[in-house]
């Protein structure tokens, strides 16, 4: 692994630095630059999520009312579906390690692009794609089971059902080409002296993602092929009355789609783990055992799949070993959080955009880690699944954890890409619009699912004869979702605003520590033109800056410049 | 804006101690979350979870016990995390007239805090698997044998009832399931057709209806009252409109109830079997038995197990009280219905055979060589 | 460095390592690259061999029923010597790649075409099987399973022999040389993956 210093900056293969790419279409749209890629992944995600974010929408609507009358039910449950289907493998999986997965873990390692960048672009038009494949189901019938689509009920869908599997399988192959592709340039690609612990923290985060994309997506692929197999031509793997079973599919299924969860989360755990220690200007507390923890989140999360299927046909024995590994892995989780909070501690704290989005993070992730400790005990998920208390927490987890990950780590790195600030009055009314609507709209499903609120109901009529209040509670979350429409809307348009009008970054503005911040605000296509050594973690902000061979000269003491201490001002 | 050499070498903020008011502020935590913890270990919470305050199952009360326990726990985590954040975040903030190269505390590590802070969640998730699995035990394993066992299978969109000598079965929401209070219940779950969840709130039970699995649900009413059945698991178009109603109520108006229904499906008087015709018994057989036995031999188990060469087949156990499966003997299962290791079979009332029917199905089944 | 002087694995070796430093930095990523892919394809051949084995094992007896008739179970002999083609391919293919390190570029040819017939030949013993099989596809649990699983692999053989012909087809154009044959590496691993997925299968659909 530690490349010796002198005999390496003479020979590395990543010391090659290739002509420039010509012509618009190789520059932007089939390009083999990781930061290219990066911003394309970022692209189609927002609007993928825009157009999720839609069907989540009209469901809330459908919703203000017990009666369910906006939409018919099939088209009701076409929305829950969609909505779900889209916002894990299209929006999540795809921003989290495509978008910024891609951009800045290579600038992290001192590398010029990732191992393979061939199948990286591949791996980009994969998800276009797949996209194209699963709402071309509109056309045909689109799926209705949500986004699990168990069997035998999925199986009573049309064509929309084998599309949908096919969909899922092509962005499962982008998933899985990206992890492989991750894994091979953290472990070969690493700048002469990055030995493993010295790798930022982001970086570290995006390895055990990368990991759990190689391994877990196959498997998804798997389940999928089987269900796909069976709605084309009639094998029967899930069929009781030819031998097959119900309870497989989701043993396949939920091998994959937990570990899917800890993809959607590890990376914004790395985000976290680079920005509050520069907004707190002190060390990451603890980077031993953040990094380590990731790996231990990454590696037990393919241990605990069933806890998805207490209720539904496991045998009761399994049960147990199930519920105390899911439980074991709330402690290195624990140990990320309580890391996280020492670093806060004893800091000098800037409230930047990308800090309040950490600081909102601690709080809803928690809270969302919490009602995860209720679901793992047996005896109470027999109540609380199929409920909104299910929703109710993983959205607290998916949006309240990876997604203000995800929004911490744009604002945060869009400098870096970009060369400008976004504005900081934009990017904080979007900030708390988003924080107020979120929580509004998810608290009330906590306890309405514990009254026996189920989920999936395209009408809950019957529920709201037992449960008056369950009315107002519904309304009141749909009236405060428009707030978080209202908070990506800005978010959006900041991000296109500040491309033109944002104040100028400079390199680094906010006297961060990592490679990615001692190159050019935007990077070069070749992002270094000598590759640096690395002699020590970056995280220590009383010592110099740990680096020899750098491009530019810089301050060996980076602090937050005048760009990032005041709010961006428009331009006249 | 480019990076340019200032080297100005960062100043150390240290805070005095752990931070200002830092202890006052962690009792006034404290104080919080003890009042959260009293509020859910001692407050009426019945508008949150209904039978808080008095349990409508035997089991209502072990898991209302069990978010007692979590919900003080997961308070205490929340209030001291989020309290931390926000305190950490205005006692360290940097102030306006700080130096720009101000840095906090370079602390990396302290062994002994990280010490606690593993290992003190560890000791209290043994706990919660302690008692998580302790109540698990309860429910699924039971040691008082049932009073009633019934049935519910599940169709796309209602759940069938199927009680013990009742001929024909009922049907949500049209129907109620009723059971007796104080006596503990079997309930065996089924689908006919896609997975189901039998959802009662109230009762703290919920368990899948899954096609080829029989499952079993095993608790005890302590109150009367009528409460609301849900399916939970997504089902198709009309999945949200699948609901029921079960009443609980004393022993002696459920048994009035159960004659009730027992009374409309007397037997219409005997057949002899010697009458009875192998080809009309198939017909039976397909309707009635196909979804659970195979024409087979009796390891062919679909939930039953296999049903061929019954009377040349000595693999076949003697089911009847140690006898033979002679016409006479198939006659008596048919129509008692069976219980026992091998499974449970409902009765001719419960499956909906005249004593014509069941004189055709002996002929079939003996036919099957 | 030269290799005049040295014979036999040494020279191979030293062939190996006379490369420039991007170019071995390239192959090493290539080679971790491809392995990690073979990895992710045994998951994907685990996810159904775990079905198989849930079906299998939740199954009250078995081969299953179909229609009143238990299924017969499948023909071991056959697909015994079937296997006897398919791991002789592996040898054929291990003697090629030895012989290309070694500079034999005729010995190489023979051996990989024989690998390339051979595995051809394994798949016209699958063919016969599929034709010869008592179950369907669509009738029951052990349809699906062998099926799919032997479908799946086989699928594999077809485009390990495309895969081997290109190889071959390229060798002999020259995009090989003695220290740089990194397409042929790979290739053989492939071949080898394919050998031990088809040693699992053969055991759990025809000995167990």
């Amino acid at each position: 692994m530690e490349a010796s210093t002198s005999t390496h900056a003479d020979h590395g293969a990543h010391d090659h630095i290739h002509p420039p790419p010509e012509g618009f279409i190789r520059k932007y749209v089939f390009s083999l630059d990781h930061k290219v890629i990066g911003f394309q992944y970022f692209f189609v995600g927002l609007l993928l999520m825009v157009i999720a974010g839609s069907f989540a929408e009209l469901i809330r609507i459908q919703l203000m009312d017990p009666k369910g009358t906006f939409m018919s039910f099939s088209t009701y449950n076409v929305m829950f579906t969609m909505h779900g289907t889209a916002m894990v493998w299209l929006v999540t999986i795809p921003l989290v390690t495509g978008a910024i997965g891609n951009f800045v873990m290579p600038l992290q390692i001192g590398a010029r692009d990732v191992a393979f960048p061939w199948l990286n672009m591949i791996s980009f038009w994969l998800v276009p794609l797949s996209a194209i494949t699963l709402f071309s189901t509109f056309l045909v019938g689109a799926p209705d089971a949500g986004w699990t689509e168990y069997p035998p009920v999925s199986l009573q869908q049309g064509v929309g059902g084998a599309l949908w599997c096919l969909a899922i399988i092509l962005v499962g192959v982008s998933s899985t080409l990206t992890g492989m592709n991750f894994t091979v340039t953290v472990a070969k690609m690493r700048a002469p002296g990055m030995t493993w612990t010295r790798i930022p923290l982001f970086t570290w985060a995006t390895f055990s993602t990368a990991l759990i994309n190689m391994i877990a997506t196959v498997a998804l692929s798997a389940a999928l092929l089987a269900l796909f197999l069976e709605h084309a031509f009639n094998v029967p793997f899930f069929d009781s009355t030819r031998g097959g079973a119900a309870v497989l599919y989701q043993h396949m299924f939920w091998f994959y789609s937990h570990p899917a969860v800890y993809i959607f989360i590890l990376p914004a755990f790395g985000v976290i783990s680079e920005v509050l220690p520069t907004f707190a200007r002190k060390p990451i507390f603890g980077y031993k055992m953040i990094a380590f923890s990731g790996l231990a989140i990454a590696i037990l999360g393919f241990a605990v799949w069933a806890h998805h299927m207490f209720p539904s046909g496991l045998a009761p024995w399994l049960q147990i070993p199930f519920m105390i590994l899911t439980y074991a892995i709330g402690i290195p989780t624990g140990i990320k959080l309580f890391s996280w909070l020492a670093t806060l501690w004893g800091g000098r704290i800037h409230f930047t955009t990308p800090m309040l989005y950490c600081l909102a993070f601690l709080i809803t992730f928690t809270f969302g880690g919490v009602t995860g400790i209720f679901l793992a005990s047996v005896p109470a998920d027999l109540h609380e699944h199929g409920s909104y208390f299910v929703v109710a927490h993983f959205h607290y987890v998916v949006a309240g954890g990876a997604l203000l990950g995800f929004l911490a780590g744009v604002v945060y790195w869009y400098p870096k890409a970009t060369g400008r600030m976004m504005s900081e009055r934009l990017g904080k009314l979007s900030f708390w619009l988003f924080f107020v609507g979120f929580n509004l709209t998810f608290l009330p499903m906590h306890w309405l699912g514990l009254e026996g609120m189920p989920r999936r109901y395209a009408s809950y009529e019957y529920f709201a004869k037992a449960f008056p209040d369950s009315v107002f509670w519904n309304q009141f979350e749909t009236i405060s979702s428009f707030l978080m429409v209202a908070a990506v809307a800005i978010f959006a348009f900041n991000i296109l605003w500040s491309l033109r009008n944002g104040v100028p970054a400079g390199n680094n503005p906010w006297g961060a520590r990592t490679l990615e911040w001692m190159i050019d605000s935007p990077p070069p296509y070749y992002n270094f033109k000598k590759i640096p050594t690395v002699l020590a973690r970056p995280y220590d902000f009383a010592d110099p800056l740990p680096y020899l061979n750098l491009d530019h000269d810089v301050d060996p003491y980076p602090a937050p410049t005048e760009a990032a201490l005041q709010p961006a001002r428009a331009r006249a | 804006m480019a990076g340019q050499p200032t080297s100005s070498k960062p100043q150390v903020i240290a805070p005095k101690g752990l931070g200002p008011f830092f202890w006052p502020y962690t009792l006034l935590l404290t104080v919080i979350s003890l009042v959260i913890a009293g509020g859910i270990l001692f407050a009426n919470l019945d508008w949150l979870l209904p039978g808080w305050s008095n349990p409508v199952t035997d089991r209502a009360g072990d898991v209302d016990n069990l978010f007692k326990f979590m919900g003080v726990f997961g308070a205490w985590i929340f209030i001291y995390v989020a309290g931390y954040v926000v305190y950490f975040a205005v006692v360290f903030r940097r102030r306006a007239d700080e130096p720009a190269n101000s840095i906090g505390v370079q602390v990396h590590d302290s062994p002994n805090l990280e010490f606690w802070w593993t290992y003190v969640p560890i000791v209290l998730l043994i706990g919660l698997v302690v008692m998580s699995t302790y109540i698990w035990g309860k429910i699924f394993f039971p040691t008082e044998a049932p009073g009633l066992t019934m049935e519910v299978v599940g169709h796309q969109f209602d759940f069938e009832y199927r009680y013990p000598g009742v001929a024909t079965s009922l049907y949500s929401p049209k129907d109620e399931m009723h059971l007796p209070v104080g006596v503990p219940v079997r309930v065996l779950l089924s689908s006919a057709d896609v997975l189901h969840q039998f959802w009662v709130p109230e009762f703290r039970v919920k368990l899948a209806t899954v096609p080829g699995l029989v499952q079993d649900m095993n608790f005890t009413p302590l109150r009367t009252g009528t409460f609301d059945i849900a399916c939970s698991e997504y089902c198709g178009v009309a999945h949200s409109k699948m609901q029921g109603k079960v009443v609980v109520e004393s022993q002696a108006d459920f048994n009035k109830w159960l004659s009730a229904l027992k009374g409309h499906s007397a037997l219409q008087g005997t057949v002899s079997l010697a009458k009875g015709d192998p080809a009309a018994g198939k017909t039976v057989f397909a309707a009635k038995c196909a979804a659970c036995h195979a024409v087979g031999p009796f390891d062919q188990k679909v939930v039953g197990p296999g049903l061929k060469g019954l009377t040349d087949d000595a693999a076949h156990p003697n089911l009847v009280t140690g006898k033979a499966p002679t016409p006479d003997n198939i006659a008596a299962i048919l129509e008692n219905g069976y219980a026992g290791p091998i499974g449970n079979m409902p009765n001719e009332q419960a499956n909906g055979l005249s004593s014509t029917d069941v004189a055709n199905l002996v002929a079939y089944l003996v036919s099957l060589k | 460095m030269a290799t005049t002087t040295l014979t036999g694995h040494a020279a191979v070796e030293a062939r190996y390592n006379d490369v420039d430093p991007v170019y071995a930095e390239t192959r090493d990523m290539r080679l971790l690259g491809f392995v990690l892919v073979l990895f992710s394809d045994c998951i994907l051949f685990s996810s159904f061999i775990f079905a198989y084995l849930y079906l299998r094992t939740s199954a009250p007896v078995w081969p299953p029923f179909v229609d009143g008739h238990q299924l017969p179970r499948l023909d071991t002999a056959f697909a015994a010597v079937n296997s006897v083609v398919l791991f002789g391919s592996g040898v054929t293919m291990h003697f090629a790649l030895e012989n290309w390190k070694n500079l034999k570029k005729g010995a190489f040819n023979m051996w990989m075409i024989l690998t390339i017939i051979l595995g051809i030949a394994f798949l016209g013993g699958q063919a016969h099987e599929y034709l010869s099989a008592q179950m369907t596809w669509q009738g029951s649990a052990f349809g699906a399973s062998f099926f799919t699983l032997t479908g799946m692999h086989g699928f594999h053989v077809f485009v390990g022999v495309v895969y081997l012909t290109v190889l071959l087809v390229q060798a002999n154009r020259g995009v090989y040389t003695g220290s740089k044959y990194f397409g042929l590496t790979a290739g053989t691993l492939y071949w080898h993956f394919v050998d031990v997925i088809w040693v699992l299968l053969f055991y759990l659909f025809y000995l167990w």
